[in-house]
């Protein structure tokens, strides 16, 4: 199974990245390498595998932490949003507007 | 004057030379420094009174902009702290500097910076490994004490083989991952670079144990650093066939088999092992690692904080795309795409969930290994002695393989140790001891034994 | 040929907790923009996310009430998109392995199937209106918990969606897991609607969303399942209707007040990317201190056993006892009136009359105490007042707080029953009416309903009806 430029370009749309048409090609051959080499697990690998892998996260015997009781705390916030903010107003974020208006 | 006080004056100073030669640091306060040994020099009964440590640059503080050495988080400081800096900070440790590293940790060879790469320590032609190869440089340097560095797939272990120092990965939920920018979520963990494999261990006792603010950390009380025996009489160390290649460079091989000796002559029971499944580390790791990271990594879209790139005219999205467009490097470009494709639509089960098998598969075999009656795994930590700057730049894959034999410890969330084993053509080597889940004393105990056993100045044989 | 319309409906429910689902934020409702956020519900660089328990357990309580079964072991999972109030780039919600699944809710003649209920984290809010050429986001809503509950495609009605609906608020509501205000948003429904020919497979399904109320629901879906029928009549009639393609597509619309408007959407942002949140491990509900039988033992009576307990322990029609279930302060505020001694039918006539009228003036709060009401209704039963006046006085006492006996003193309500003062009234009326009287004792017996008026009349009202009649007879029949 080979990559191509199609490929890259929908890929590169669902991840909101801007790829230059001057990198494409590049790009496509780099990825179509790393999938390769990475895609020979298929032939190395049965379908399961030794268990029904779930979670990712593993943690051997040990039990995870107590859950967080439902209490409100102060945030861990000890600069203020406009230190960090490209753009605010009135404590709201501002970005460009949304072109399609999905909401109300 | 206080020895904490002329201790950190030195170690300004050679932040200042050898830290800006090697550029191996991204932000540093001389004065925020001193008024740290200061406060330090009045309390010298903390546990880590006045040590002097660096901090890799994607791991949040206070006191200074947290980059990622990424375009996109340039100049941006984060509003809290990470618990393992909180943890240094209140056992007296002084906060440094923040050190280079691979863009987002992705690399092995701290080429990947967005502000330069940082020159291996004895020979600037050299890459110093990475990602945590700013950490690496500046500790093999003597410009600090010691350095946390963050693992994902052996970015701690592979820079300290590579500079000569020592470099530990604890058990995955040994340390709170809170503050630790995340890469790849379930193989991440902040470790520790240090010159010395009890300094390593007393660091780790700082800052590990657990965290409410981290749901993957191990309900467990801190590491407490064990005694250190002289001999190693009860263990029994495994030598997996796998992880010694016909090809593997001689001199690599040669540190190994003097490690081995080291440890026979300490009473150790040394013996070869099987990790089958071996094979399958490197094509699992990159498929997991980027997937996690494509995920991870979308945060950064321009709307909260960092850089924002918004083209007149342009919509949300539109800004979305070119803010992620030109605030990240090639590499981290790459693995989002490569992370985004295994994930989409057709091709999950062919990537994603096979490589979650194949993980399992890897787990079992270190499982099986311990089970038989091993205590811990020796290995080498790197195919070759550090490579030349710019060498494996354009070949991703080639780069990818110089991470062998350390991402398995990953993939398994077990804990590793890289230990300097002496040089090669005058380059630092290093052998790595694999431990179980949590198995984090043995590990150091072995680890000590070889760092008295082994010259690291002196040729292997 | 006929038509059968195919409904399934997924509805977002934000669950009553204190603090956001992954963080320890407020959920606080209309506080300034971003006064409830943090490092971790902003995704900032390094936040990790950590479950409420909270939320968990009433997630759990829901799924046990819907009659799911409910999995000791699921998982998060990442929903991956891009959108400006959605801060970390993926939702974190539930796919491969969800909290609960195969519940069932019923709608009187019918089960509705439940597929699964998972528990997710919900977005920012975008406003789109607020600044010239830009969306301004608060992110106070971001991270408050959800379940999102998924039915079968059973619905067969915009009819019976609606009566799902109002079924699955007021089991959620009983349970008090959830505010369930659809204004608020703490309710929200996302429909899909196709129609086909009774015994063919499922047709193309389109989606409605953004609907505000129940009815705009009903409406949206009478109107999409009227718009596809006509469309596939059409084509029947015309195969080349249109391009001869099928004239039902993957369309998405948005339907406030339940007008339909085509919302365009990409189609790659479909492609969500799932895969287990590797920032969380298993949601083990052991590790939750969760234990569903406990929580099953604690569930409150639901809507539809108290419906059937009250029709026959109180031997109420079915309709009334629906009424007196609706909710479960008009539950609890009718049992403890018959606690307090009054009989189920006079309690549900008294309920389901002046005392749902007052609350329903009074958002929805019961004035007169159970205990006051039910002595009222003593002062009726032992006749010292009249029915019609006690629904007088029941009104007075809604807003004055006073004693049932006191106000019905005070406005001179009081019934006399006493022997003596209904004789002295007798006497007058009889002495007034001779020429009647003698009428009456010649066997014109009507005429005492003629007497009972007077002798009413006389006494200002205050003649306990019973009682006067009982004695005017027996004086009028005695010469
Ligand atoms: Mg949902
Ligand atoms: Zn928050």
């Amino acid at each position: 199974m080979r990559i191509n430029r199609e490929d890259i370009e929908r890929v590169a749309q669902l991840a909101a990245l801007k790829v230059d048409e001057d990198t494409l090609a590049t790009t496509t051959e780099q990825i179509g390498k790393i999938l390769e080499y990475v895609s020979q697990l298929s032939a190395l690998v049965d379908a399961a595998g030794p268990s029904d892998q779930v979670s990712s996260v593993w943690l051997g015997t040990d039990r995870p932490q107590a859950p967080r009781p439902d209490d409100v705390a102060p945030p861990d916030l000890h600069r203020p949003l406009e230190h960090f903010a490209p753009a605010l107003r009135e404590r709201l974020f501002l970005v460009p507007r949304l072109a399609m208006m999905e909401d109300e | 004057m206080s020895d904490i006080r002329a201790r950190a004056r030195e170690a300004a100073d050679r932040i200042e030379t050898d830290g800006r030669r090697l550029n191996a640091v991204l932000a540093f306060d001389r004065d925020g420094l001193l008024r740290q040994a200061d406060a330090a020099a009045g309390r010298r009964q903390a546990p880590l009174a006045g040590v002097v440590i660096g901090v890799k640059d994607n791991i949040a503080t206070l006191e200074y902009p947290t980059t990622c050495a990424s375009r996109i988080l340039e100049g941006y400081r984060s509003p809290y702290e990470a618990t393992a800096v909180r943890r240094l900070k209140e056992a007296g440790a002084l906060i440094a500097c923040k050190t280079n590293l691979d863009e987002f940790a992705m690399g092995s060879s701290t080429e990947h910076s967005a502000y330069g790469r940082t020159l291996h320590p004895e020979r600037p032609e050299l890459v110093c490994g990475g990602s945590s190869g700013g950490s690496a440089a500046l500790v093999a340097a003597g410009a600090v004490d010691a350095a946390l560095g963050s693992e994902t797939g052996g970015s701690v272990r592979q820079p300290a083989a590579f500079c000569g120092v020592v470099g530990v990965k604890p058990t995955y939920g040994r340390v709170s991952r809170y503050g630790l920018v995340a890469f790849g979520s379930s193989l991440d963990q902040i470790g520790v670079v240090a010159r010395s494999v009890v300094m390593a261990a007393n660091v780790l006792s700082v800052i590990s144990g657990r965290d409410p603010n981290d749901a993957t950390c191990a309900d467990r009380e801190p590491f407490r650093p064990p005694e250190f025996p002289r001999d190693l009489a009860g263990f029994t160390v495994g030598v997996p066939a796998e992880y010694f290649p016909r090809d593997l460079d001689p001199g690599i091989r040669a540190g190994c088999e003097q490690a081995k000796r080291a440890l026979r002559e300490a009473g150790a029971s040394v013996r070869e092992i099987s990790l089958p499944n071996t094979r399958l580390a490197i094509p699992t790791y990159y498929i997991i690692a980027p997937a996690e990271a494509s995920s991870n990594l979308a945060r950064y879209d321009g709307a909260r904080y960092g850089l924002r790139v918004a083209p007149p005219d342009g919509d949300v999205h539109a800004m979305f795309r070119a803010t992620r467009g030109a605030g990240f490097g090639p590499e981290v470009r790459r693995r989002i795409l490569v992370g985004t494709y295994v994930l989409s639509a057709g091709y999950y089960d062919a990537y994603y969930r096979k490589a979650c098998a194949a993980r399992a598969l890897i787990a079992q075999d270190f499982t099986r290994a311990f089970q038989s009656g091993v205590d811990l795994i020796l290995t080498p930590t790197t195919p070759t002695t550090a490579f030349r700057a710019g060498e494996k730049m354009d070949d991703p894959v080639a780069m990818y393989l110089a991470d062998v034999f350390v991402c398995p410890a990953n993939l398994a969330w077990l804990c590793a140790i890289s230990v300097p084993a002496g040089r090669s053509n005058g380059l630092p080597v290093g052998v790595q001891l694999i431990g179980p889940q949590f198995g984090e004393a043995r590990l150091f105990q072995a680890a000590a034994v070889l760092e008295r056993a082994l010259d690291a100045q002196a040729e292997v044989r | 040929m006929s038509w059968e319309t195919v409904i399934g409906l997924e509805v977002h429910v934000q669950l009553k907790t204190r603090t956001k689902m992954f963080c320890a934020c407020s959920t606080a409702f209309g506080d300034p923009p971003n006064t409830h956020v943090c490092p971790v519900c902003l995704g900032l660089p390094g936040a990790l996310p950590r479950p409420n328990q909270g939320a968990v357990r009433l997630a759990v309580r829901a799924a046990l009430a819907l009659g799911c079964t409910v999995h000791r072991t699921s998982v998060f999972a990442r929903k991956n998109y891009f959108y400006p109030d959605l801060p970390k780039g993926y939702q974190i919600s539930q796919f491969e392995r969800p909290l609960a699944t195969n519940g069932q809710l019923s709608i009187g003649d019918k089960s509705i199937g439940i597929t699964r209920l998972h528990l997710e984290e919900d977005a920012g809010k975008s406003l789109h209106d607020r600044f010239p050429q830009a969306t301004a986001v608060d992110f106070n809503r971001c991270g408050v918990p959800l379940i999102e509950i998924v039915t079968e495609p059973d619905l067969r009605s915009p009819e019976e969606a609606r009566r799902y609906l109002v079924a699955l608020k007021q089991v959620l509501e009983y349970l008090e897991v959830s505010d369930c205000n659809m204004e608020e948003g703490s309710l929200r429904v996302d429909a899909n609607l196709s129609v086909r020919r009774p015994g063919d497979p499922l047709g193309t399904k389109q989606e409605v969303k953004n609907m505000n109320s129940f009815a705009a629901v009903e409406r949206a879906l009478g109107k999409l399942r009227d718009q596809q029928i006509a469309a596939l009549e059409a084509w029947q009639r015309d195969p080349q209707w249109k391009g001869g393609d099928s004239p039902i597509s993957l369309t998405t619309f948005t339907a406030r007040t339940g007008d339909l408007t085509p919302m365009r959407v990409k189609e790659e942002s479909h492609d969500y990317r799932y895969f287990p949140e590797p920032d969380l491990p298993p949601l083990d509900l052991t590790w939750y201190d969760i234990d569903p039988e406990i929580e099953r033992a604690t569930l409150p009576e639901l809507p539809a056993a108290k419906a059937a307990r009250f029709a026959t322990d109180y031997g109420l029609p079915a309709y009334d006892a629906g009424v007196l279930s609706a909710t479960r302060s008009i539950a609890d505020y009718f049992e403890a009136v018959v606690k307090a001694g009054v009989d189920g039918k006079e309690a549900a006539n008294w309920v389901m009359g002046p005392v749902l009228q007052d609350a329903n003036e009074n958002a929805g709060v019961f004035r007169v105490p159970p205990q006051r009401l039910a002595a009222l209704v003593q002062l009726v039963r032992q006749a010292a007042v009249s029915l019609q006046a006690a629904k007088q006085v029941f009104s007075v006492i809604a807003s004055s707080n006073e004693d049932p006996q006191a106000a019905v003193e005070r406005l001179g309500l009081l019934q006399v029953g006493d022997q003596d003062q209904l004789r002295t009234w007798i006497d007058s009326v009889l002495q007034a009416h001779p020429e009647e009287r003698r009428r009456y004792q010649a066997g014109e017996t009507k005429l005492l309903a003629f007497f009972m008026g007077q002798v009413m009349r006389a006494s200002r009202g205050k003649a306990d009806p019973k009682a006067a009649q009982e004695l005017l007879r027996l004086t009028l029949d005695q010469k």
